[in-house]
């Protein structure tokens, strides 16, 4: 299998032989997981090191891809593709493009974030190990061109978020994990059919068996087979991401995983979902995705009015950020499916930018949770005074998340609302009241926490500001949230191209008669040596 | 349907089996005197009235020699035929047998050592099981308190 | 001698045997009788492991022979020997070199139960290799009354294994019930192949598929009415909803890895002669039994996923469990394809390791006496058996179809070939029932990582052995469970072959496309 491995450098020479990049990405935290597999379990130490070690240097070769990567070139590149499975047309090929690229980069950091500072005192080996194997499934989905590569990796997420959910979770873990992992489960399987389907369809019209997306793209589909399939796909993606009314069990799973869980499942798994959305039903289904998109648009809405409301009466501050999750995620949804250049492109950006956010509400809500043992709202107060840093990093998440000019929140909403607005206007309006909702309830939450009066009974007790360790765990959010927020040009020109080509796949596949010139070629050729 | 004809015969064997015995039942019934009398019931005849059932025991090496008996039968049932047509399968058949023979033959010498052929308490050379203590005598013992007879 | 010398026929003809071809079996026959005569000439009785070690050497030597005969069939192509009885097609070989692999894990893992249980002597590795052969020979069949013999021969040491444990009542019961039932479906089974022989008169599947393939049979009531009987008789065999109703029992009571042995034996056998039958001989009548193949298929899968929800007792749920991997394998069935076969047997192999493996766990957390069967049994496992925990959780997801392990590329397997044949809908039932069925699967491994005691005393109670015909409870305190090293190494070989062709499946789904039938 190895002495077919071919990594093939798009962005340069077609046909050079380059450093695969990729595959080196998945199996970085493998190797470090295997690593700390066979260390003893006492030496706490030296596999924390082990696990940090892994996740920076994923993010150096992630680093390395940003490098490389070719700005406003739109199609895959790095491509990798060694065949796998070859007798059922399964293959390890990998490959990057606008779209997921900062996705890629956002695990990369939060996965450091989460092992580097949200690292569970218990049982330390088993925890590092999950956190390893969970990194190489998101970063194998993300960079997956093969569609069945890419749901074998996105199965296999459950595994380990189930066993972080269950080994250090509180107390309701048991029943959030178990409906987790059935809920999703559920979803996917009906994608495995889905894609089973897809791919027998295309190998009825072309001959050929296979599961890469660059072939499955030019499947001519009847419009029922589109919509069914669409179904069957967007089945796992709207349990995954999730997508209102599928969402009952991320409430319960945010709120009971630990800390490291609750930011990678808000902040890299959920991505999965609205990354499927974008990948794979708009490339692969464009007719039945436009035919389907107002109902998918009407739940997007219906996702972020619903997920503000009922984050406005939540006492818990974590089910607080879990349903104002579910309203970020509504925005990616519309963004996904009013099918226009800006708004898609602000889709994908707002899935970093959500990633961002979500990530440090959570943290900042493990670090309250660690200083008084309480989630609730009611019990907390008047902590500005004690923990001023914490208080203004709170509020800087909190405007981000809300969408203030000059965070990296506004940005992606603009852009959402921006395109949603010239195709499908009244979603748009709708969509824009639950901005203001966003603002009612994070404003609220913050207020309570940190202004006001101190509760009576935990007046005596100490209540520290950030440590310098949280500080540095915090820091590169908060950074990443000012500096895309102000200069979103450099993502953005990465993002574009690829987003307009698929959008031109779209339009082309779903509206065939409409002439367009000067439209890139919708996908690249590779060449792969035997 | 011209395969079924071959099963006519098959067909009126059975209808003639159940007419015969409907006939014979039928006809005792209608013929025979009917002078039912409680006395006649009762399991003995000569007067005993019994008070509960007696445990039916009997050793179960019973069994196990009359399934011994089957398979050396078997043996024999399947010997007959070959010496029948000895001629026609010549080596072959020879071979065959003797194959055969010695599987039996094995079963055999593994149904001695076993102790399925010794009669009287256990004295078996590989007893199921390890439970210590537990013998023939004791397990006779058992069975008679379990079946309720006073001591 | 020389009255009956006119009975026999003139110039009988004895029908060319090539020996070669059933070497596998032959070596697994004479090893019983090796084992038998070893074990009647020892006057002490020798260890469990002796027999062990000699019956994993059998097997071992059949697949060797079974290996040799695959290279046979691939380069010289398939055959057939003893009159067309026998068939040698790639099909057949595939199940010989499953079952010899059956066989040596069923051994290595058995030895370590027996030894626990101290059940001394050969009978559980004699009766294993009898089955064994019967197994194989069903693969192999080519004639409907040889078929029925190898089932007899796969059975029989079957029922006897099952109520092996003699000391405990639900062992016999177990034993009992298999066998009545079992005989009963074997009648149906029989009667079946008459019918068919009546309306195509002949019992060797060639000339039954010439036969039909060459007559338009406008009247078929009897055929139609023989094939009904044969897929009742299969069904038995393979536990397919409405005909499993012995399975629960059969799996609870039998002790714990001839259970895993059973499901895994029985399954690969029965399914091997059930997909020859059905998709090499009567697929010119697809019309008529894929409809009821396709309403088993869907009711095994949802009847063994929804049942098994209910289960307390981790044999019985993974009895159910059982029951729905069968529909799997009927979906691999209902296609008719050569893909479908392929599938079938693809899940059949991934299946054998998940379930010898798995019941290898429970025979373990059964403790001695092979009692504690209860879910309770399975709390806090991780804590006290890391290992342990790890293995069962990974059998457990392989089961459930997590990607990366066999059962994954089993159930991919079988839906593409599903979805292949179009029954899109057949596929979406599965699917279905796999999600139902993640629920057992992570409830015992929630129960293991579980860290909340149920009570505070952490001690379980399982009626004690009955002494003077009164039930005593005794209190087994919950400890470290002891994990004998060869049921160590039987749990490599299962968890092994999970997973190495779960990330590998290159080879094995080569072997399964290679592993087709002669079509005649």
């Amino acid at each position: 299998m190895s002495a077919h491995a071919v990594a093939v450098g798009l962005g340069a020479v077609a046909g050079q032989r380059a450093f695969p990049f990729l595959t080196a990405l998945v199996l970085t935290p493998v190797g470090a997981a295997l690593v700390a597999l066979v260390l003893p379990r006492r030496a706490v130490w030296a596999i924390r090191a082990v696990g940090v070690a892994g996740a920076l240097a994923v993010l150096g070769i992630a680093a390395a891809v940003l490098d490389e990567f070719r700005a406003g070139f739109g199609g895959y590149q790095m491509v990798s593709v060694h065949p796998w499975v070859g007798s059922l047309g399964i293959s390890w090929s990998l490959g990057i493009d606008g779209i997921s690229l900062f996705l890629v980069l956002l695990s990369a950091l939060l996965f450091l974030l989460a092992l580097a500072g949200a690292g569970e005192r218990t049982n330390v080996k088993s925890f590092t190990i999950w956190i390893l194997l969970l990194e190489a499934a998101c970063l194998g989905s993300f960079c997956s061109l093969d569609v069945l590569l890419f749901f074998l990796f996105f199965e296999t997420t459950l595994v380990p978020v189930y066993f972080i959910i269950v080994g250090w979770g509180h107390e309701k873990r048991n029943h959030a994990a178990m409906k987790f992992f059935i809920y999703t489960f559920t979803g996917s399987a009906m994608m495995l059919v889905g894609i089973v389907a897809l791919v027998s369809i295309h190998a009825g019209q072309t001959g050929v068996t296979t599961f890469d997306i660059r072939q499955l793209v030019q499947t001519h589909l009847s419009g029922t087979a589109g919509v069914l399939l669409l179904l069957a796909f967007t089945a796992a993606f709207a349990v995954k991401a999730p997508i209102f009314p599928f969402h009952t069990w991320s409430p319960d799973a945010y709120r009971e995983a630990p800390v490291a869980g609750s930011v990678l499942m808000a902040g890299v798994t959920a991505k999965l979902g609205t990354y499927g959305i974008v990948r794979f039903d708009l490339g692969l289904f464009p007719h039945a995705t436009v035919v389907l998109a107002p109902v998918f648009l009407t739940l997007g809405v219906a996702g972020i009015v619903y997920g503000a409301i009922v984050a406005a009466v939540q006492k818990d501050l974590k089910r607080l950020v879990a349903y104002s999750s579910l309203a970020h995620i509504g925005f990616i949804v519309i963004g996904a499916f009013a099918l226009t250049g800006e708004s898609v492109s602000g889709a994908v950006l707002q899935m970093v930018n959500h990633g961002l956010i979500t990530a440090a509400l959570f943290l900042l809500v493990a670090m309250i949770y660690r200083r008084r043992q309480t989630m609730n709202v009611a019990h907390l107060g008047g902590l500005q005074r004690r923990a001023p840093v914490m208080a203004a990093t709170f509020a800087v998440v909190v405007l981000a998340s809300i969408g203030v000019p000059g965070l990296n929140g506004f940005v992606g909403e603009f852009l959402i609302l921006a395109g949603t607005f010239l195709t499908h206007r009244w979603w748009a309006v709708v969509a824009v009241a639950g901005v203001v909702l966003a603002a009612v309830y994070l404003l609220w939450a913050y207020q309570q926490i940190f202004h006001g009066p101190e509760r009576e009974s935990e007046r005596d007790k100490p209540f520290r500001d950030l440590t310098w360790r949280e500080g540095a765990v915090l820091a590169p959010l908060i950074v990443l949230i000012v500096a895309m927020g102000v200069y979103p040009r450099p993502v953005l020109d990465r993002i574009t191209p690829s987003v307009d080509q698929l959008i031109t796949h779209v339009e082309q596949v779903a509206h065939p008669n409409i002439p367009r010139v000067g439209q890139p070629e919708p996908t690249t050729h590779t060449e792969v040596a035997k | 349907m011209g395969s079924l004809d071959s099963y006519l015969p098959i067909f009126v064997l059975l209808v003639l089996g159940v007419l015969f015995a409907a006939l014979s039942i039928g006809v005792s019934r209608l013929l025979g005197p009917r002078r039912p009398h409680a006395a006649k019931g009762a399991p003995y005849e000569c007067g005993i009235v019994p008070t509960n059932e007696l445990p039916r025991r009997f050793p179960v090496r019973f069994y196990l020699i009359a399934m011994i008996f089957v398979i050396f039968d078997i043996e024999i049932i399947f010997l007959f035929p070959w010496a029948v047509i000895y001629d026609q399968l010549g080596r072959f058949g020879l071979v065959e047998v003797i194959v055969f023979a010695g599987a039996v033959f094995v079963s055999f010498i593994y149904l001695v050592a076993d102790g399925a052929l010794d009669w009287g308490p256990a004295r078996r050379a590989r007893s199921f099981g390890s439970e210590p203590g537990r013998t023939t005598e004791s397990a006779v013992r058992r069975v008679g308190a379990a079946g309720g007879r006073a001591e | 001698m020389t009255p009956f010398a006119a009975l026999a026929p003139a110039g009988l003809a004895i029908p060319h045997i090539d020996y070669t071809a059933l070497l596998p079996e032959l070596i697994l026959l004479g090893g019983v009788l090796v084992l038998i005569g070893v074990s009647a000439m020892t006057p002490r009785r020798l260890p469990t492991g002796v027999y062990a070690t000699m019956t994993v050497a059998i097997a071992a030597a059949a697949l060797v022979a079974s290996l040799r005969l695959w290279r046979d069939v691939q380069n010289h192509g398939a055959f057939t020997t003893v009159a067309h009885s026998v068939d040698v097609d790639g099909f057949a070989v595939y199940f010989l070199v499953l079952v010899s692999c059956i066989l040596i894990v069923a051994a290595i893992i058995g030895s370590g139960y027996l030894r626990r249980e101290g059940i001394a002597g050969c009978e559980y590795y004699a009766l294993a290799l009898i089955s064994g052969s019967g197994a194989m020979l069903m693969a192999s069949a080519n004639d409907l009354i040889f078929i029925f013999l190898a089932l007899e021969v796969l059975s029989i040491p079957l029922y006897v294994m099952a109520g092996f444990d003699r000391r405990r009542p639900t062992s016999q019961e177990a034993a009992i019930k298999y066998f009545v039932l079992g005989a009963f479906s074997s009648a149906v089974f029989v009667y079946g192949i008459a019918l068919v022989y009546g309306a195509t008169g002949s019992t060797n599947l060639p000339e039954i598929g010439a036969f039909l393939a060459h007559n338009v049979i406008t009247a078929n009531g009897v055929l139609l009415a023989g094939i009904a009987l044969l897929i009742v008789g299969f069904s038995f065999k393979v536990a397919a909803v409405p005909f499993h109703m012995w399975t629960p029992d059969v799996y609870q009571g039998a002790p714990t890895p001839v259970t895993g042995f059973m499901a895994a034996l029985a399954k690969a056998g029965g399914f091997a002669a059930f997909l020859r039958v059905f998709v090499a001989t009567f697929p010119t009548l697809r019309g008529d039994w894929q409809p009821v193949i396709w309403a088993l298929a869907a009711l095994t899968l949802v009847g063994g996923a929804i049942v098994a929800l209910a289960q307390r007792d981790v044999k019985r749920m993974l009895a159910y469990s059982s029951i729905n991997h069968a529909g799997f394998v009927l979906i691999g069935l209902q296609a008719v394809t050569t893909k479908g076969v392929a599938a079938s047997a693809y899940y059949l192999f991934a299946y054998a390791f998940m379930v010898l493996g798995s019941f290898a766990v429970v025979g373990v957390v059964g403790a001695k006496g092979d009692r504690r069967h209860d879910l309770e049994a399975y709390r806090g496992l991780a804590a006290r058996n890391p290992v342990l925990a790890t293995v069962f959780s990974v059998l457990l997801l392989a089961q459930a179809g997590v990607p990366f392990t066999t059962g994954f590329f089993a159930k991919f397997y079988v839906i593409a070939a599903s979805v292949g044949a179009h029954s899109y809908a057949l596929a979406v039932v599965a699917m279905a029932s796999a999600a139902i069925a993640v629920f057992f699967y992570l409830r015992v491994v929630l129960l293991m990582y579980s860290t909340q005691p149920a009570d505070p005393g952490d001690e379980a109670t399982t009626p004690g052995p009955a002494g003077g015909g009164v039930a005593t409870l005794v209190r087994i305190p919950v400890g470290r469970l002891v994990v004998q090293p060869s049921i160590a190494l039987g749990l490599a070989v299962s968890v092994g072959v999970t997973v190495v062709f779960g990330v590998w499946p290159q080879p094995l789904i080569d072997f399964t496309r290679a592993a087709t039938f002669i079509f005649h």
